[in-house]
């Protein structure tokens, strides 16, 4: 493989590099946020980066409401949009008046048997089971060494100052693969003219 | 890098709404009876990959107790527990609050700053002064002794969080919080109401003043982004002019 192929495989990662950035650092007030980490190899062809998302747990927020839940452990939150189940670690949800929980998009939590229904005077529990008057109605399905903390959020589990020093580090080694790229660009050139000059 | 861009472009948008958000619930901090709101925002997943940044799904207003203290308005009340005040306009007009200081009018009625009256109590036209117990009994002395003339009564919601903000505290029913249902307030097992006191906003000014310099941080944090995306389209514009 040439040089200048090389050195542009170190700029083609480089940009995806700075794409997986700017996405963790657009969501860092993304509650329930999981970020992309950059992970570089080796190929045939030069160097590429594979994104991969970090399961790393996020600090939780107190806010005191009664159905903002955080999941401390594994385990997703199960919200259904429109017919589809999506996993999600946002636990922020408003109670409507018919008893379901759905977050700001309007997605409805899901139970053991479809949407989780919170009856007027109904707690949920540190196992996410809803508890009304001692009795468990439903339960949001959690792994066992899981537990749910309600009135806390978890926020997304990256900040501002990583995100940045990744920014920046991802523009500096563009800007180096695009040295190399240039300086064997001018000596390529000076060597075809001095190729042309020996006629 | 237009993905970058764009990708950045969203965070600020994200930091922008964020920071409305709080300096909304940071400039009512000192107002009795005010909730504050909580913007939330989601991921703009990407197939696979990394994301394409964020996106803004509303805000929703957190309906948590705020701090009960002794005031010196006359007719000051505050509700410990769930439920709003019922007040009307006298012209039909419905709306509900958290916020209790209420002031006594020359018809008998008692008004708030903005002129709603609390809805079912009306105070004789001898009445020296008012107190108001904690089941709700409102009661006057008078020259001729002591009365019970009217019983507060506190609206609650099926679905609270769904009340439409209408501004000055006040909140309006909508078809997704469901009517409203009259309760006696209760000593016993609440809510209580406590005359004499104002409910606090529920803002904390030292939470709100954190996030407002979290949410600054993540603005110039994806301002960095989006010059450092145009920087390298400049670079790689300059190599292909060799």
């Amino acid at each position: 493989m040439d040089g200048i192929a090389w050195a542009s495989s170190a700029m083609v990662a480089a940009r995806t590099r700075l794409e997986i950035a700017t996405a963790n650092l657009a969501n860092v007030s993304t509650d329930g946020f999981r970020k992309h980490v950059a992970r570089g190899r080796l190929t045939a062809s030069g160097v590429e980066v594979d994104p991969l998302v970090a399961t790393a747990q996020g600090a939780l927020r107190r806010t005191g409401r009664d159905f903002d839940f955080a999941i401390a452990g594994d385990g997703w939150f199960r919200v259904r949009d429109g017919s589809s189940i999506r996993p999600t670690r946002d636990g922020a949800f408003v109670r409507d008046r018919d008893g379901r929980l759905r977050d700001d998009a309007g997605r409805a939590l899901q139970g053991r048997h479809g949407d989780l229904i919170v009856p007027a005077g109904a707690s949920v529990d540190e196992r996410g089971a809803v508890v009304v008057a001692g009795r468990v109605v439903d339960s949001i399905a959690l792994p066992s060494a899981s537990a749910l903390r309600t009135g806390f959020l978890e926020t997304a589990n990256t900040d501002a100052v990583t995100e940045m020093v990744d920014v920046m580090a991802a523009q500096r080694s563009f800007e180096s693969a695009e040295k190399v790229v240039a300086t064997i660009d001018a000596a390529s050139r000076k060597a075809a003219g001095d190729v042309a000059a020996l006629k | 890098m237009n993905r970058a861009l764009y990708a950045a472009a969203t965070g600020m948008a994200a930091a922008q709404t964020n920071l409305d958000v709080i300096s909304d619930n940071l400039a009512n901090a000192d107002v009795a009876g005010f909730k504050g709101a909580t913007a939330t925002f989601a991921e703009i997943g990407g197939a696979g990959g990394p994301g394409l940044g964020t996106v803004s799904l509303g805000e929703h207003i957190v309906f948590t107790q705020g701090k009960l203290m002794k005031s010196g308005g006359p007719f000051d009340v505050a509700i410990d527990g769930p439920g709003f005040f019922s007040l009307d306009d006298g012209r039909g007009g419905r709306a509900y609050s958290r916020d209790g200081s209420f002031s006594r009018c020359a018809d008998g009625t008692l008004r708030n700053a903005q002129g709603w009256r609390l809805s079912g109590v009306r105070l004789s036209a001898d009445a020296l002064s008012a107190s108001v117990s904690g089941d709700g009994s409102v009661s006057v002395t008078s020259p001729g002794g002591t009365r019970v003339v009217a019983h507060l009564r506190l609206a609650e919601f099926p679905a609270p969080e769904r009340l439409r903000a209408i501004g000055n505290t006040l909140f309006a029913q909508t078809p997704q919080s469901g009517p409203a249902r009259l309760v006696a307030p209760n000593e016993e097992n609440g809510p209580r109401v406590r005359f004499g006191q104002l409910e606090q906003s529920n803002v904390s000014i030292v939470e709100a003043m954190m996030q407002i310099l979290t949410a600054q941080r993540a603005y110039e944090a994806n301002a960095k982004g989006v010059q450092a995306a145009d920087e390298m389209l400049r670079i790689a514009d300059n190599l292909s002019r060799g």
